[in-house]
C-alpha cells in the first residue's frame, strides 16, 4: 500500500511540475505578446517621434547597437562570408556546374548565414547589455521613477531598442552580404578558381527581388524579436540583483531559439505558399 | 521662479475612499498651499503610491480613484498631465542612473513633447540647479546618496511648479548635516512654490517642519508598529 502511494505520490509531482510548467509558458507567451503589441502599437502611434526623450535613446541605442558593432560584423563577413563564398565556388566547380554559385549563394550565404551571424552577433554584444541595462534600471526602482514622471516604460524604454535592433540587423545584414559576396569574390578571382566577371554573372543570376526581401526580413526580424525576448526576461528582474545574471542567460538562450523558431517558419510558409 | 502665483485656478488632488491591503483610506483632497499627512508604513505607502502613478499605458484611466480636479476636467491618476502637474518626491527614486543630472532634471520636459515648457525649462535648469546646490549638471548621474535623488526630486518640482506635491520621506537615511541642508532647501522651494503637500511618512512624530491640516492613520494590523521607537 506505502508503494503504491509512493508511486502515485511521484506521478502527482510529475503532474505537477508539468502543469506549472505549461502555465509558465502560457504566461511567457501572454507577456510577450503584450509586450509585442504594447510596443508595436506605440511605434506605429509615432507620438515618439515628436518626444526628444525617446529619440535621444534611440539615437544612444543606434549607436551603441549598429555603429560599434560595425567593424566587428564587416570582420565577420571578411571571415565566415568569404570562406563560405570561397567554399560554394569550390564546390560549384568540382561538381562543374557554375550556375550552382548565384542558387548556393542565395539559399546559404544571403538567406541564411547572414541573417544568423549578425543576429547572434547582436545577441552577444548587445543582448546581454540590455537585460542587464534593464534588470538593474528595475533593481534600482527607476521603474518607479519613471511612472511618477508620467514617462512610459514601453515607450522610453523598450521601443527604441527594439528599433536598433531591428534598424541594425537589417543594415548590417546587407552590409555582411555585400562585404562577403565583393570580397569572396576578389579572393576567388585571386586564387585563380574563377574569373571575377564570371563569378558575378554567376552570382547576379541567382538573386531575384524575393531573395532580398527575404534576407531583408531577416536581417530586421530576426534581432527584433530577439530584442524583445531579452525586454520581456529583463522586466522580470524586479528588485532582485541576483537575477540579472539568470535573466540574461535565459534571454540569449530564449532569443536563439525564437531566431530558430522563425527561420522554421519561414521555410514552411514558404512551403505551404 | 514663480510663474504660478498669478494663476487664478488650482489643481485639486482628490481620492475616494481607498482600499489599502483591507484598511480603508478616507477620501480626502489637497489643495494649493495646504499640507495633509498620511501615517502608514511603507507598505501602504508604497501601494499608495502605485495607485498614484500606476503603470497604464500612459492613459490613465478614467475609472481612477485618484485624480487632479484641473478646472472643470478630471486628470486620471497615470495620465501624462496627471503626472505633469503633480509633483513627486519618492524616496531614492529621483533620478535615471544613465543619464546626465542635466537630462535627469528636463526628462519630464523631453517626454512630454511640448517645445514651450521644453524651452522654459531648458532655460530654468541652470537657475533650479544652483537653487537646490546640484553640480557638474553634465556628469552621468550613476549611484547616487538619499540626499542626490532627494535633490532631483525638488529640482523636478521647482522646474514643474506643480499645485500639488506628493512627498514620501525623501530624507530617511541622510546624514544630520545633509538632513538640515535639505530641509532648509525644501523649506525655501516650498515656500516659492506655494504648493501642496500630500506627505506620506511612517511616524506621526515626523513632519519635515510642516504644518498639517489634516493627518489620516492606517496602522497595519500584520506588522508591529515600532515607528518613533528606533
Amino acid at each position: 500500500m506505502r508503494i503504491l502511494q509512493a508511486y502515485i505520490g511521484g506521478w502527482n509531482w510529475r503532474a505537477e511540475r508539468l502543469g506549472d510548467q505549461a502555465i509558465n509558458l502560457f504566461n511567457s507567451i501572454v507577456r510577450f505578446y503584450n509586450l509585442f503589441f504594447s510596443v508595436f502599437s506605440i511605434c506605429l502611434r509615432m507620438k515618439w517621434l515628436s518626444r526628444p526623450a525617446v529619440t535621444h535613446v534611440l539615437i544612444r541605442q543606434l549607436y551603441f547597437t549598429g555603429v560599434q558593432s560595425l567593424p566587428w560584423v564587416l570582420l565577420f563577413a571578411l571571415g565566415a562570408g568569404v570562406l563560405a563564398v570561397y567554399s560554394i565556388v569550390v564546390f560549384a566547380q568540382q561538381i562543374q556546374d557554375l550556375s550552382l554559385i548565384g542558387t548556393l549563394m542565395n539559399g546559404v550565404l544571403v538567406q541564411e548565414v547572414a541573417p544568423f551571424t549578425v543576429g547572434i552577433f547582436l545577441l552577444a554584444r548587445s543582448g546581454v547589455a540590455v537585460v542587464t541595462e534593464i534588470g538593474n534600471m528595475h533593481v534600482r526602482g527607476e521603474d518607479a521613477f519613471l511612472r511618477s514622471m508620467g514617462v512610459h516604460p514601453h515607450e522610453y524604454l523598450h521601443l527604441p531598442r527594439v528599433l536598433a535592433f531591428a534598424l541594425s540587423g537589417l543594415i548590417l545584414t546587407f552590409l555582411f552580404v555585400v562585404v562577403s559576396i565583393w570580397v569572396g569574390g576578389l579572393v576567388v578571382s585571386w586564387s585563380y578558381t574563377l574569373n571575377f566577371s564570371e563569378f558575378l554573372v554567376e552570382v547576379r543570376r541567382g538573386m531575384d527581388i524575393e531573395m532580398m526581401l527575404a534576407m531583408m526580413l531577416k536581417g530586421m526580424c530576426f534581432p527584433m524579436f530577439s530584442c524583445m525576448v531579452l525586454l520581456d526576461q529583463a522586466c522580470r528582474v524586479g528588485r532582485d540583483p541576483n537575477q540579472i545574471p539568470i535573466r540574461a542567460t535565459n534571454g540569449v538562450v530564449g532569443a536563439l531559439i525564437v531566431m530558430v523558431l522563425l527561420d522554421a517558419l519561414w521555410v514552411v510558409s514558404r512551403i505551404v505558399l | 521662479m514663480g510663474g504660478f502665483k498669478d494663476r487664478v485656478m488650482s489643481d485639486i488632488l482628490q481620492w475616494e475612499d481607498l482600499n489599502l491591503f483591507g484598511d480603508l483610506l478616507p477620501a480626502d483632497r489637497v489643495m494649493r498651499g495646504e499640507s495633509v499627512r498620511i501615517v502608514m508604513n511603507n507598505r501602504f505607502q508604497y501601494a499608495f503610491l502605485s495607485l498614484m502613478f500606476p503603470d497604464m499605458g500612459g492613459q490613465g484611466s478614467l475609472a481612477s480613484s485618484i485624480w487632479l480636479q484641473h478646472g472643470n476636467q478630471r486628470l486620471p491618476a497615470g495620465s501624462p498631465e496627471f503626472c505633469l502637474r503633480v509633483g513627486s518626491m519618492i524616496r531614492h527614486r529621483g533620478l535615471m542612473a544613465n543619464l546626465s543630472i542635466r537630462e535627469n532634471l528636463l526628462l519630464p520636459f523631453l517626454y512630454c513633447g511640448d517645445e514651450g515648457r521644453l524651452q522654459n525649462a531648458r532655460n530654468r535648469v541652470d537657475e533650479v540647479a544652483e537653487l537646490v546646490g546640484l553640480e557638474r549638471l553634465e556628469e552621468q548621474a550613476g549611484e547616487r546618496s538619499s540626499f542626490t535623488h532627494a535633490l532631483l526630486s525638488l529640482g523636478h518640482c521647482l522646474l514643474q511648479e506643480p499645485d500639488v506635491i506628493v512627498a514620501q520621506e525623501v530624507h530617511v537615511g541622510m546624514a544630520p548635516d545633509r538632513l538640515q541642508l535639505f530641509r532648509e532647501k525644501a523649506r525655501v522651494a516650498l515656500e516659492e512654490l506655494g504648493s501642496g503637500v500630500l506627505y506620506l511618512s511612517a511616524s506621526e512624530h515626523e513632519g519635515s517642519g510642516l504644518k498639517f491640516a489634516r493627518t489620516h492613520r492606517i496602522v497595519d494590523d500584520a506588522v508591529p508598529d515600532v515607528s518613533g521607537v528606533w
